[in-house]
């Protein structure tokens, strides 16, 4: 029931330990997203994150009450990163504990389909070309309005 | 008193500034509380590269952290945050 900022590596093994904790739901559904090596064709050696952390930590706070109400989730955690991320590192974390399968999966679905456009993060890819502000993408803005039009 | 302004992503590199603070007082009668509109258009009139980062497709405002209209109501002490398109997760 919680969200964190950080620029260190996710702890990606000890973040399920301590969602799942001594007394496990009877499901539990987790999604990592890691830095992919290319975007669009273009090859991606790194990528620098820029975050608004107090709008951030509201943003994601609120989708976790949200996520929580809407799929009757007995916990649920968001872990997302700023900075410097190499190649193939986390970038964000999200876990979610119910009582059936389809709303812990939903619910890290929903968290994530709405905080690819709306929480303040901006990814910035850095290639053997040179740097380059990543755009917004039609497909997150439909997976986003999704969530809406079903609820 | 004034509103503090925050930019953030393409917007801050353009203009090479992360924050400022902003007089209502430049304002047109000088008004207590503004409109994001009213500001932005001020803003705009700063320089060239203002005028062009502002007005790109696509602008993202927030008031106090919370995404708002160009019509939502600014008062001294307020926030507000310029920005493109949020490209997270």
């Amino acid at each position: 029931m919680s969200v964190a900022l950080q620029a260190e590596a996710i702890d990606v093994a000890a973040e399920y330990s301590a969602l799942v904790g001594h007394a496990p739901g009877a499901a539990v559904a987790t999604f990592t997203g890691y830095v992919r090596g290319e975007s669009e064709g273009r090859a991606v050696a790194s990528l620098e994150l820029e975050h608004y952390p107090e709008m951030a930590l509201r943003v994601l706070e609120e989708l976790g009450q949200q996520a929580e109400a809407r799929f009757q989730l007995s916990r649920w955690r968001i872990v997302h990163r700023f900075g410097q991320l190499g190649l193939a590192e986390t970038i964000v974390w999200v876990g979610a504990v119910a009582d059936h399968r389809g709303e812990a999966i939903s619910a890290c679905e929903f968290m994530m389909d709405t905080l690819k456009t709306d929480a303040p993060f901006w990814k910035r890819e850095q290639g053997p070309d040179g740097g380059d502000w990543v755009g917004s993408r039609e497909i997150d803005s439909r997976r986003r309005a999704r969530w809406r039009l079903e609820g | 008193m004034s509103v503090t302004i925050k930019l953030f992503s393409s917007l801050r590199e353009a203009l090479g500034v992360s924050e400022i603070e902003f007089d209502l007082g430049e304002l047109d009668g000088a008004p207590l509380e503004a409109d994001v509109a009213a500001i932005k258009a001020a803003l705009s009139k700063r320089g060239a590269d203002w005028q062009e980062a502002l007005n790109q497709p696509n602008l993202v405002h927030a008031l106090n952290h919370k995404v708002v209209y160009l019509e939502a109501t600014v008062s001294e002490g307020d926030e507000l945050a310029f920005f493109p398109p949020m490209t997270g997760g």
